[in-house]
């Protein structure tokens, strides 16, 4: 039964008692709840974004760019989101490199101890923000190495990142693996084709789809974490959702709407991104 | 090692080759699992049982800390009232939270799952929204919502609903939703999938068999869903237990929760030892919660006896 048929059967009084109109009507007031509700925040910031004045302030009279022409030209905010793309592209290579790897050997080889390291890899993902950054700041707060200290550099925030995201990309691409027929592997293997030369010509490009989302899963993740950060930055390494934070903090200017529509930018565009490359691929399929 | 045995069918010379490689072979799988198994160990172990050990520290005249042995802090914990009432706000924040975080998203999947298909995706679309989105962006949003100055304050004026500009801001209601926002989308995403699950003909046999819609929902919906709505729970309570900044940015000033006091005793008054204990109650507390749901789930299945 399509479910357009089913539509027509719930919708043609056999779910009797109160009349269908007053149920539809419900599910229709119930559903434009929920769409205001998530996007009011959204449209609230965006909206704010473009105001002219210098105080957070509805209704908004008059209209302007100035807030985004003043973010680009502070460095502070810029530095902040180099320093926040940087860590993301850090924590999405060795999130990645990382969780694929140890998924594959999940998928490929017998390992002693296997539901143990299974636990190990997964639990990071279910501890709160803050006990992950005050761990590895009391941690390792105290390590330098050469005059560079990892208390407050990028490195202890990819670190940090990692461990929410490595446990999310060894979930996504175990479960790809699965799919992946293995009479294919075992027909590049009688070809010669040795366990490396297979996995990176046979095996990636038949997961290439989980190996882009999870990436993707990693950027955005790192991307907007902010917790971890706040205990691992020092001034000079602030994350963009740091940096708002205490600015928040501190006093709330439009400013931080054109922060906030910057970063949610920068998700939505690695999302088209990938988008596009998926509708590609499919097309190639296709032919 | 099947590639092994694949060699050696290919040819005497690879088997001759294959044989010293055994011994190397039988290490591949550590090799390729040690990344991650380093970085669970080493930066996930590890700072566990650091934040362990300091949590017996002492802190004295001030001092980050002291090497030595005391329950002092877990002692504070029970005596203290800021800290057993941040216990308690958090532990009830995060119930309510759930609660609504699992209806909204109950009644939302029920209405993707049987609403024309046309809707599908753009509701799925709206539910990623708030995953894609910072948790301190979500924050802000809600920031300049409920403020005298806000979004909601001017609405209803313009609208001539209120005599007078008014605040939510501050509130633990806005605390709530601020928080039921960020929970929303798991409790969606993971209710949805136990519906897809579920034939669409269950529900036309049972509105056959004379039962109205609240019958239906009770007796064939409801068992169904019931792990789904566990899962969905217990991940809502685990994340709102564990955030910070939404409580207490757009809670009262007095709304403490455990994570906000972890920060707080760590960056404002730079007591390590009080911290660490705080957090090892965090995590205590989601251990526990993740072991109580697999329990109930086991038993999830006897949910008609």
């Amino acid at each position: 039964m399509t479910e357009a048929a089913l539509a027509q059967s719930v919708g043609s009084g056999r779910l009797a008692g109160i009349s269908v109109t007053v149920w539809r009507a419900a599910g229709i007031v119930f559903a434009s709840f929920v769409t205001l509700y998530v996007l009011i925040p959204i449209g609230v910031t965006i909206a704010m974004s473009f105001n002219d004045g210098s105080f957070i302030r509805f209704p908004i009279t008059s209209w302007s760019l100035r807030w985004y022409e003043g973010f680009f030209a502070s460095t502070r905010w810029t530095q902040a989101l180099a320093n926040s793309l940087v860590i993301a592209l850090g924590t999405t290579v060795i999130s990645t490199v990382s969780g694929i790897l140890a998924a594959w050997t999940f998928d490929r080889y017998n390992l002693p101890l296997k539901n143990v390291i299974y636990v190990l890899i997964m639990l990071p993902l279910f501890t709160p923000g803050v006990v992950l950054g005050l761990g590895i700041a009391i941690a390792f707060g105290g390590i330098e190495i050469g005059g560079w200290s990892f208390f407050g550099s990028r490195g202890s925030v990819v670190i940090a990142h990692s461990l929410w995201a490595m446990p999310l990309v060894f979930m996504l691409m175990e479960a790809t693996f699965r799919t992946v027929d293995r009479r294919i592997i075992e027909a590049s293997y009688d070809l010669g084709g040795r366990p490396v030369r297979t996995f990176f010509e046979i095996v990636l490009p038949m997961v290439s789809t989980g190996v882009i989302s999870s990436a993707l899963f990693a950027f955005v993740i790192s991307l907007n974490e902010f917790v971890m950060a706040l205990f691992l930055t020092s001034r000079g390494t602030q994350t963009l959702p740091v940096l708002m934070w205490l600015s928040l903090r501190s006093a709330g200017t439009p400013e931080l709407a054109v922060t906030a529509v910057v970063l949610a930018t920068a998700v939505f565009a690695c999302m088209s991104l990938v988008m596009v490359w998926y509708v590609r691929q499919l097309r190639k399929l296709g032919r | 090692m099947s590639g092994a045995q694949q060699v050696t069918s290919a040819g005497h010379r690879d088997a001759m080759l294959a044989r010293p490689a055994m011994k190397f072979e039988r290490l591949v799988p550590w090799a390729l699992v040690a990344p991650a198994l380093v970085i669970a160990l080493v930066f996930f172990g590890l700072p566990i049982l650091n934040t362990l050990r300091m949590s017996f520290n002492l802190h004295v005249d001030q001092r980050v800390y002291v090497p030595g042995f005391t329950l002092d802090q877990y002692w504070m914990l029970v005596k203290n009232p800021i800290f057993s009432g941040s216990i308690l706000t958090t532990v009830k924040l995060s119930l309510i939270c759930a609660f609504s975080a699992v209806t909204i998203g109950y009644g939302f999947a029920l209405l993707v799952w049987i609403g024309p298909p046309l809707w599908r995706v753009g509701f799925i679309g709206l539910a990623l929204c708030p995953l894609l989105i910072s948790e301190i962006s979500i924050i802000f949003g809600w920031w300049m919502f409920f403020p005298k100055t806000g979004l909601l304050s001017h609405t209803l004026l313009s609208a001539g609903l209120i005599e007078d500009r008014f605040s939510l801001m501050y509130t633990e209601f806005a605390a709530l939703v601020g928080l039921t926002y960020l929970t929303l989308p798991f409790s969606f995403f993971i209710i949805l999938s136990i519906l897809d699950g579920i034939d669409k003909r269950l529900l036309e046999a049972s509105s056959d068999l004379g039962a109205g819609p609240l019958t239906t929902f009770r007796e064939v919906m409801l068992p169904l869903t019931w792990p789904g709505m566990l899962v969905a729970f217990a991940h809502a309570f685990i994340w709102a237990m564990g955030t910070y900044a939404t409580p207490s940015a757009l809670g009262p000033d007095t709304l403490w929760t455990i994570g906000f006091l972890v920060q707080e005793q760590m960056l404002g008054r730079h007591n390590w030892p009080m911290a660490s204990a705080l957090a090892i109650v965090l995590v205590v507390g989601v251990a526990s919660i993740m072991l109580l749901m697999r329990r109930l789930m086991a038993r999830g299945g006897r949910f008609h006896d």
